[in-house]
């Protein structure tokens, strides 16, 4: 029996094996395009001067119902994106941020605009409560869980009186014309949304965050690596329920009312996680892009099919075709095969 | 005392007939880890195929049952065919299978409420209406029947699961998925076997809710969480669980709904979600996670 | 020369991700122990896994008895006389161990003859015997590892494939599984193990095979292997050569 020692091509292994671990050690050089989100932001904020020449307040919704959509993916990507916990209730945060700012403004005249930030610490409150509980289990009893945190808080906003239950509560119009009505909570949403991605960013790029990713990869290593894997899990819920919250209070008062079955709805969580999946979950311009293409696709729908039963089949099938073909989403799979336009890296 | 055993008869009835809608769900976990989100919307898929029956042909529902199962059945070979077969080798089969089955239950919805409007439907047989009296109890006709012939189907589904050398596979399957595999399972065909028995369970079910409940198309939604509280209860995987999971839960509501009210008896298996979760997430019957 | 098993050139990953192994070749002859070595991650696993069909083959061919296995299930694979001990050992944990074995013949219709090899099983393992009624998941890591090994004779198989039967096991109980293999070769029942100890591996096996980055890097007689300069630095946390 001869010896079969491959000499030429066992050389070239061993000097790949070499390389594969240099390459290890070094960082990855990452070229990002902040400038990209900042320009777009400027354009969006001087957007309203259209209302000078005419009545654009139909775009401007579109532009705040995005931002709202973009402030709550960016939120639920801290949890389910970075942590990796998918939740399928975080509707309760943008009903309980709602109802919080809106019972304010119903009851003393105070502005959502003032009390977003309050909403929101009541929404990581409730957060932070309820991750105690439900972060004890993971996957699918994860998820099972968070869906019946929205049912049990429907039945409980349905039937507390308080609160309007389900006939719910109309909210006081602003005394601004029609043609400036929309501006304030549009910049509001403006800034809630720019500010949930910059801190996703933030977070993504902190101590806090690696440790979140650590453990989405494997919860039992990154303890034992001396990770506090509870009180970050705890810490990602109140965390990404916080902006959720803030979009909530808002949304509340821009609508002038409140109520149980447009504010507590799946379909309102679906959307969160459609959007981060679609866009590419745990990327920063993943959850953006997401709520940009849903919202566009969502106005296609309603347009050319009206029907709202059209638009839960089509929410689904997207939702379905997006989940076999880029389970990445669309910044992941781009940036898994190198070819993410650098104005999509905000990573 | 009269108004207790009452209210035990009304619970144990309805009880029959959950064990029958989580069964399925209970079967298709086990043998797949695949936490069927879109269950409920296919029982009430198959309410709709019974309730289209009996309305335009005059058919039983109770006759319908077997027709409801076999298209389910059959939708869900195809369904895994297409769909999950290939999510098989995912490093994130389970967390991807719920969001697709969440994704499945949308679309199942709005098919339904495009073809049959999302207004209350039920299928009103004679029995539906009727019941016993023993002395001062009733038993509903409707509720009795269903609940019948729920435990009669999970008691044929447990003697095949005991006996055959199929139902041998499949719990072997359950057990340990990869050594079944390697013990010469074919786990493929087992688990297209198990998804279709799953959803032919859910058709089944869906003849018994046409009239025992009224439904629309986004019903599924009560009744998601409802189930699942009565699957993790039991156990995730046994069937046994399940149907012990169902009596219980659904006794214990049908107390909560006559003596403190019928909005707080759904609330019920919502909050017992959440504490079987916190307290023992592997339920009454079922097994902490497989030797690693 | 006789191959029973003849891998060429394969290339394998999971799913729809990255190849693991590529390009990995391997010969396997009737009767002997062999032995896979290469550092984390060097698709080791993934090659035994690809053999037994549990991951489909992009590329190459697995020739066997001179069949093509390519695109075979388990199942069939095992029929064919191929059995697989993954490095969980594929217990079933609430089972006993009597049931277990009983699961290892499976593929054999006549329930007589699997009770009868049982028999023969626990007749030739005796810690086994004295368990036969105790479930899997109670024993400790030694026995279980002896339980998945002796599982796989029932079958009378051809090839066995194991993947790290040492891993989590004292030295004096790991030399013991060592000793199930040797049995079983001198039996004919060819054995083919990955191993992370690879210094303990190829001293206990007749030929050696390196495994880096999913490819086949030296395949040859143990002995020659443990001797060669190269391996000892970068494989076997030898002295780097100057």
């Amino acid at each position: 029996m001869a010896v079969t020692l491959q000499d030429s091509s066992a050389s070239a292994v061993i000097e790949a094996r070499r390389a594969h671990n240099e390459k290890l050690s070094r960082k990855a050089d990452q070229t990002r395009a902040t400038w990209f989100p900042l320009t777009l932001l400027v354009l969006l904020a001087a957007l309203p001067l259209l209302q000078f020449v005419g009545n654009y307040n139909y775009v401007l919704h579109l532009v705040l119902f995005t931002a709202s959509y973009v402030a709550m993916a960016s939120g639920w990507n801290i949890l389910g994106g970075f942590a990796g916990y998918v939740s399928l209730g975080h509707a309760v945060f943008f009903g309980v941020g709602g109802y919080f700012s809106g019972m304010i403004l119903a009851r003393y005249g105070i502005s959502t605009l003032v009390t977003a930030p309050l909403a929101g610490l009541v929404a990581a409150a409730l957060g932070y409560a309820v991750g105690m509980v439900t972060l004890k289990v993971r996957g699918p009893s994860f998820i099972i869980s968070s869906i019946a945190l929205l049912m049990i808080a429907r039945i409980l906003f349905d039937n507390w009186h308080f609160i309007g239950g389900a006939n719910g509560l109309t909210l006081p119009p602003n005394d601004l014309s029609v043609q400036w009505a929309k501006v304030p909570y549009y910049y509001a949403m403006l800034a809630i949304a720019a500010f949930t991605v910059w801190s996703a960013y933030k977070i993504k790029h902190s101590k806090f965050g690696l440790g979140l990713r650590a453990l989405s990869k494997d919860e039992i290593k990154a303890e034992s690596a001396g990770i506090d894997t509870r009180f970050y899990k705890v810490t990602a819920f109140a965390l990404s329920a916080f902006f959720v919250g803030m979009a909530g209070a808002v949304w509340g008062e821009y609508l002038t009312y409140l109520r149980p079955n447009i504010f507590l709805l799946i379909l309102i969580s679906a959307n969160m996680v459609l959007m981060c999946i679609l866009g590419g979950k745990g990327t920063i311009a993943g959850p953006v892009i997401g709520a940009i293409l849903i919202v566009a696709l969502n106005e296609l729908f309603v347009a050319t099919m009206g029907a709202s039963e059209i638009n839960i089949l089509g929410t689904g099938l997207v939702m379905a075709i997006g989940l076999i073909f880029f389970p990445l989403g669309l910044v992941g799979t781009l940036a898994r095969s190198g070819k993410l336009p650098r104005v999509l890296n905000w990573d | 005392m009269a108004e207790i055993v009452q209210i035990l008869i009304l619970g144990l009835a309805l009880g029959g007939v959950i064990a029958l809608m989580g069964s399925g769900l209970s079967l298709v976990f086990g043998v797949m880890r695949i936490v069927n989100l879109a269950h409920p919307s296919l029982i009430i898929g198959g309410a709709y195929i019974t309730y289209w029956g009996f309305k335009s042909l005059g058919i039983d529902p109770i006759v319908m049952l077997p027709v409801a199962a076999a298209i389910m059945a059959a939708i869900g070979v195809l369904l895994y065919r297409l769909v999950f077969q290939r999510e098989a080798k995912s490093a994130k089969y389970s967390e991807m299978t719920v969001l697709l089955t969440f994704a499945l239950a949308m679309m199942v919805e709005g098919l339904l409420g495009g073809l049959f409007t999302n207004t209350q439907r039920v299928t009103s047989p004679d029995y539906a209406t009727a019941a016993f009296f023993i002395g001062d109890v009733f038993i509903p006709k409707g509720q009795l029947y269903a609940g019948i012939v729920s435990l009669t189907i999970i008691a044929g589904l447990s003697l095949f699961l005991k006996y055959s050398r199929l139902g041998y596979a499949i719990r072997a399957t359950t057990q340990n998925r990869e050594a079944a595999e390697l013990l010469g399972v074919n786990v493929q065909f087992i688990s297209v076997l198990a998804f279709a028995i799953g959803l032919a369970l859910a058709g089944a079910a869906g003849s018994l809710v046409s009239f025992v409940f009224s439904f629309f198309p986004a019903k599924h939604w009560e009744w998601i969480a409802m189930l699942m509280s009565v699957v993790v209860l039991g156990g995730m995987g046994s069937i046994l669980g399940t149907v012990v999971g169902a009596l219980i839960l659904s006794v214990v509501a049908a107390f909560v709904g006559t003596w403190i009210g019928a909005t707080w008896s759904t609330l019920t298996f919502f909050l017992a979600l959440f504490i079987i979760l916190l307290v023992r997430p592997q339920g009454l019957f079922g097994e902490k996670p497989e030797m690693a | 020369m006789t191959k029973l098993l003849d891998v060429t050139n394969i290339t394998a990953g999971y799913g729809d991700g990255p190849a693991i192994i590529d390009g990995a070749h391997l010969t396997v002859e009737p009767g002997k122990v062999h032995c896979i070595i290469g550092p984390n991650g060097a698709g080791k696993s993934t090659l035994l896994k690809a053999i037994c069909g549990m991951l489909s083959i992009r590329k190459g061919d697995v020739m066997f008895k001179g069949e093509r296995l390519n695109g075979l299930r388990p199942d069939q694979i095992l029929r064919k006389g191929i059995c697989f001990v993954p490095q969980e050992r594929a217990l079933f944990a609430k089972m006993t161990v009597r049931e277990n074995l009983r699961m290892g013949g499976f593929i054999i219709d006549d329930k007589r003859e699997v009770e009868r090899r049982i028999d023969g099983i626990l007749e030739r393992f005796p810690i086994l015997r004295e368990r036969a009624d105790q479930h899997a998941g109670t024993m400790s890591g030694g026995q279980q590892q002896t339980l998945a090994m002796a599982r796989t004779l029932i079958i009378r198989p051809d090839i066995v494939m194991l993947d790290e039967p040492s891993l989590g096991l004292a030295p004096k109980v790991v030399q013991e599984m060592f000793d199930i293999m040797k049995m079983m070769s001198a039996e004919g029942v060819t054995v083919l193990l990955v191993e992370q100890n690879a210094l303990m591996g190829l001293k206990n096996a007749d030929w050696g095979v390196v495994l880096d980055l999913g490819r086949t890097l030296f395949e040859g007689p143990a002995a020659t292997v443990l001797a060669d300069p190269r391996i000892q630095e970068l494989y076997l946390g030898g002295k780097k050569a100057a």
